[in-house]
């Protein structure tokens, strides 16, 4: 239900101006997706064909092989890499959602350290994230977790919380109070209230930050290829062994592009609808 | 007693408080520590310990070049502050945050606006729209590298066909190439946090504005702008800090050249450390990078909380 | 020396780090034959550490920064093993015997004489140059009067064509000309040749080839800096005149090993100078169908021909767990029968004999075999070598894409790498 969306216009005038809107956000998506869509048909052209800019996957120019050389290569395991990468992911939305909500409500509803502590925490993100490389390496180095997914899983929650923090505590926020106290009325402690009356009210942001989470854990490189060698490596730091010395196979790390996108692309056609609410300004509930 | 809260600044920065939200009165305060316990167990160890040792770091000549490693003081500091390069570095870093920030935002806000109505093919192209968004950025570096090869890159390819022998990668126009690539990659990103902002406006003003006799143009100017500020203030922020950031793209696509002038902060301390092997000299970059970005924080905070919106 | 190999828990597994591309695939093979016999013979079981050629040294410095004991064997090359020596044990009690090597790739693994890596592939440059055109420049009248006009004009006095073999830097200078079509509206191809220019510390190799066949070099007699000798500066006005003029593409300012395969595949470039590892790609009529047959390769254009020769090598971590099985398996490879397994695999062993015993495996062999022995050299190998290159390739490349002054750039780049030697002291 959006309620900022404009008035129709009366008549035949929406029929030019929603024409007109298709044909720019057209333009715009096309544009925007020039080097995805680029990997796509590289991905399923012959190596002599991508030599031709203009050459189109089909007939003779069209082959599997790269998809083949991706998923089985000899030497990357894209298997693992690929489950490695939905472990670490989900993991990290949890842990995430696990600190983050039960803090957020502290600093919003329970006046837990005011200013400093949230703006701190925001803050981290404007930390260059080299900074951390070296320390984080070599205290994991010391704790043996080199290259396990729980050294991936701390450090992208490291990296996402504070975006995850500015969210919810924007969103809890914004829920109106009253319910909260009325439940304290009738007795219910705060662990209670916030378990059963808030957990469930930020349920869109919750999705949000989960996307939000999932993805940038999943996309993340500088770290992946830092912290891993083989046993944790992630898809997208996998994906830069087709950098090779020999040049780099382009149809194979176009066809990896995809298959790594693959997952985010599906978790955000579902969730499409709970990032634009939450990021809302304003209760629409 | 029920205090406002409005009174807690940290939650006026960053979150927009309608007006007459509250705040619960706490009688005691274990709750709120136990909630948070986990949270700040983790950051402890996880966040202000490597912050501790990563100034240490900076203090000391660890590198790859010796086994020992002693305590030096300022030095490395004062080695980064005396080096041409990292004031290019510096002043390349904050031009292109600022160019390629205020032009994402231009670009998010128009198509959030043409997008914000009922029009054929909405659902789909909105997925489509937020593509971008889910591929790692260091693979969208790549992929543009691909589509602007000059011999075999779909877009010189398609100039090409069209007649117009354009180089790409001339030298004085990588900057250039570098801004469009930038606000291509992350237009899908401002859309989105723009687009839900414009959600939230209420219907109300628009139609006693369209009553009135107001053209479009002059409603998104009186009424749009104004109270999407916040927003876009938001969207802005968010955006800039990644793009001081920035690493990925330049380097895949550049490598920091033609010379040094693409090189960005971080590439400037990733040389430092790797190829140089200078880990407390490019420990001291980064920390020098993190004082030089917090006195805007202020400022930034000030903006938000100034915004005659949000009334008190 | 086999001492406590084979323990009651079983194998001891050696982690090995290698890049991918084919030194990667081929090492995998003969590290799958290892496992099966001899390494299950002598309780050593070896695992490769695939990293991509971005990563693998950024990663090896973090690791070896860090003194850690994850990795056994790491991957270097001759121009950052001075680099990584703090981290590293030498490697003498394997007992190499170091005839069986390139003289040029052995040498620049030695530190104060003590070899501190075991070198695998050998990696020099070659010409490359489309034969067809060559041939017919070399033949056809009207060609060869219109070369003549043009060497006239860009080196002040006619010459003519000569077969590639023989080219000196004028040569490569005048018929990149010839064969760009700015200069030749008559040309077959766009561009006469296609530069690497990308701030990448490899690409500082290639006009270093044209640099030593001037008769330059890095450093002068007395060991200072020396890059703004007359050598320097014409090698300098050689790039930048190729790129002023259009005789390679502009997009060659970002241009490096696969962007210089494109420009050949493609058609849009006569020659280039390019690694040896690009010989099996140009030459597939899978990988290039439209030029497969129609390359060659003749050592880089100079008086003397120089070709920048480095090794690829493994050494051993100076923290590792498992010095004695990692030696074990560093013997087998020292010996010709582990290289002609790598050989046969894919890989370029820096052995001579290996290589011509292969040659009817990969054709390149032989031209390698000549290049590394007759014009192989390798610029100084001290501690700040890479940091050197990368140094320098940010300092001239401005130079050559027409940003900043050509003496500029050179003084530059000659102050920087003093600056590097300085620090040795």
């Amino acid at each position: 239900m959006t309620i900022g969306a404009q008035p129709p216009a009366r008549g035949h005038r929406l029929n030019w101006e929603g024409l007109g809107a298709t044909i720019v956000v057209s333009l715009a998506a096309i544009l925007v997706n020039v080097p995805f869509l680029t990997a796509l048909a590289t991905s399923f052209k012959t190596t002599a064909a991508i030599s031709d800019p203009l050459s189109l996957p089909i007939g003779e120019n069209a082959t599997l092989q790269h998809y083949a050389n991706a998923a089985y290569a000899a030497g990357y395991d894209f298997e693992l890499y690929f489950r490695n990468s939905i472990v670490i992911s989900c993991s990290n939305v949890v842990l995430v959602l696990l600190l983050g909500i039960p803090s957020a409500y502290a600093i919003v509803r329970l006046n837990l350290a005011g200013r400093w502590l949230l703006n701190a925490v925001a803050g981290l993100r404007l930390l260059p994230a080299i900074f951390f490389v070296l320390p984080l390496f070599l205290m994991f180095q010391n704790l043996a977790l080199i290259d396990t997914v729980w050294a991936m899983i701390i450090v992208d929650t490291f990296l996402n919380i504070p975006i995850a923090m500015v969210l919810l505590t924007r969103a809890i926020s914004e829920l109106p109070i009253e319910i909260e106290e009325a439940a304290q009325l009738d007795g219910a402690s705060t662990y209670r209230i916030l378990l059963s009356i808030v957990t469930p009210l930020l349920a869109p942001t919750l999705v949000a930050v989960a996307t939000i989470t999932f993805l940038f854990s999943w996309n993340d490189y500088l770290f992946a290829v830092v912290m891993t060698t083989t046993n944790a490596r992630t898809i997208v730091a996998g994906a830069t062994n087709f950098i090779t010395s020999f040049g780099v196979l382009w149809g194979d790390i176009s066809a990896v592009t995809v298959l790594s996108v693959a997952l985010p692309v599906l978790l955000s056609i579902f969730a499409q609808r709970y990032l634009v609410q939450a990021l809302a300004a304003g209760a629409t509930k | 007693m029920i205090r406002k809260a409005v009174d807690n600044p940290a939650v006026d920065s960053i979150c927009h408080i309608p007006t007459g939200a509250r705040r619960r009165s706490v009688p005691k305060g274990w709750a709120r520590w136990v909630l948070s316990a986990p949270l700040l167990l983790f950051l402890t160890v996880f966040a202000v310990l490597p912050v501790f040792y990563g100034l240490w770091i900076s203090l000391t000549d660890q590198s790859v070049l010796r086994s020992d490693i002693n305590f030096i003081g300022l030095a490395n500091y004062a080695a980064v502050l005396t080096d041409k390069a990292f004031w290019s570095a510096l002043w390349f870093t904050v031009w292109y945050t600022v160019v390629t920030t205020a032009l994402v935002l231009v670009t998010g806000f128009v198509l959030a606006v043409l997008a914000n109505r009922r029009f054929p093919g909405k659902r789909g192209l909105f997925t489509l729209l937020l593509l971008p968004i889910m591929i790692a950025p260091a693979l969208m570096g790549l992929m543009f590298r691909l589509a602007l090869n000059g011999d075999t890159g779909l877009i010189p390819g398609l100039l090409r066909h069209f007649g117009l022998d354009v180089s790409l990668f001339d030298p004085h126009a990588v900057t250039t190439l570098l801004v469009v690539l930038e606000v291509l990659q992350w237009t899908p990103f401002t859309f989105l946090i723009i687009y839900s902002g414009l959600q939230a406006l209420p219907a109300e003003l628009f139609e006693a504005a369209s009553i009135d006799g107001a053209t479009k143009l002059q409603a998104i100017r009186y009424i749009t702008l104004p109270l999407m500020g916040p927003t876009l203030f938001a969207a802005g922020f968010l955006r800039a800090v990644d793009a001081l950031r920035t690493f990925d793209v330049i380097y895949v696509l550049t490598g920091g050249g033609p010379g040094t002038i693409t090189t960005s902060l971080s590439i400037y301390v990733y040389k430092m450390a790797f190829i140089s092997g200078s880990f407390g000299v490019a420990q001291a970059a980064a920390v020098l990078i993190l004082l030089i970005m917090i006195p805007l924080a202020p400022i930034i905070i000030g903006r938000v909380v100034a915004q005659p919106w949000s009334k008190k | 020396m086999l001492a406590g190999a084979s323990s009651a828990l079983g194998a001891t597994t050696v982690n090995m780090v290698l890049w991918p591309g084919p030194e990667g695939d081929a090492m995998q093979k003969v590290v799958d034959a290892w496992n099966k016999e001899q390494g299950a013979e002598q309780g050593v079981r070896v695992k490769m550490i695939l990293l991509s050629r971005d990563n693998t040294f950024s990663r090896e410095t973090t690791e070896i920064g860090a003194k850690s004991s994850n990795i056994d064997i790491y991957f270097v090359a001759s121009y950052n093993l001075n680099f990584y020596q703090a981290g590293l044990e030498p490697i003498g009690t394997i007992g190499v015997d170091e005839s069986n090597y390139f003289k040029s790739a052995i040498d620049s693994l030695k530190i104060g004489g003590k070899l501190y890596a075991l070198p695998l592939d050998v990696s020099n440059h070659f010409l490359y140059y489309r034969k067809d055109l060559i041939a017919r420049l070399l033949s056809d009248d009207a060609w060869k009067s219109k070369y003549r006009d043009i060497t006239k004009t860009v080196l002040g006095a006619a010459r003519d064509p000569k077969d590639p073999s023989e080219w000196d830097a004028d040569d490569y200078l005048a018929t990149a000309a010839f064969f760009s079509k700015s200069a030749n509206p008559d040309s077959p191809t766009q561009y006469g040749t296609a530069l690497q220019l990308k701030t990448l510390v490899f690409n500082i190799t290639h006009w270093d080839d044209l640099l030593w066949g001037l008769g330059g070099n890095w450093l002068g007699p007395d060991g200072k800096a020396n890059l703004t000798s007359s050598a320097a500066k014409k090698a300098m006005n050689i790039y930048s005149t190729i790129y002023k003029n259009k005789w390679t593409s502009p997009d060659s300012a970002q241009a490096e090993f696969s962007e210089t395969n494109s420009a050949l595949e493609s058609g849009n470039a006569a020659f280039a100078l390019q690694w040896s590892a690009a010989y099996a790609e140009l030459t597939s009529p899978e990988l290039a169908p439209r030029i497969a047959d129609k390359i060659a390769v003749a050592p880089i254009p100079g008086n003397p021909h120089s070709t920048h020769v480095h090794a690829l090598a493994i050494a051993l971590n100076k923290y590792a767990k498992n010095k004695d099985a990692a030696e074990m398996w560093m013997k087998y490879l020292a010996t010709p029968q582990g290289m002609d397994a790598y050989a046969k695999a894919g890989g370029i062993p820096s052995m001579p004999k290996v290589l011509s015993d292969n040659v009817h495996l990969n054709a390149a062999f032989a031209p390698i075999i000549d290049d590394v022995g007759k014009y192989g050299y390798s610029p100084p190998l001290f501690s700040g070598t890479f940091d050197a290159m990368t140094q320098m390739i940010e300092a001239l490349n401005p130079g050559w894409v027409g940003i900043t002054p050509i003496d500029d750039a050179l003084a530059d780049a000659n102050q920087k790498l003093q600056a590097q030697l300085d620090k040795m002291k």
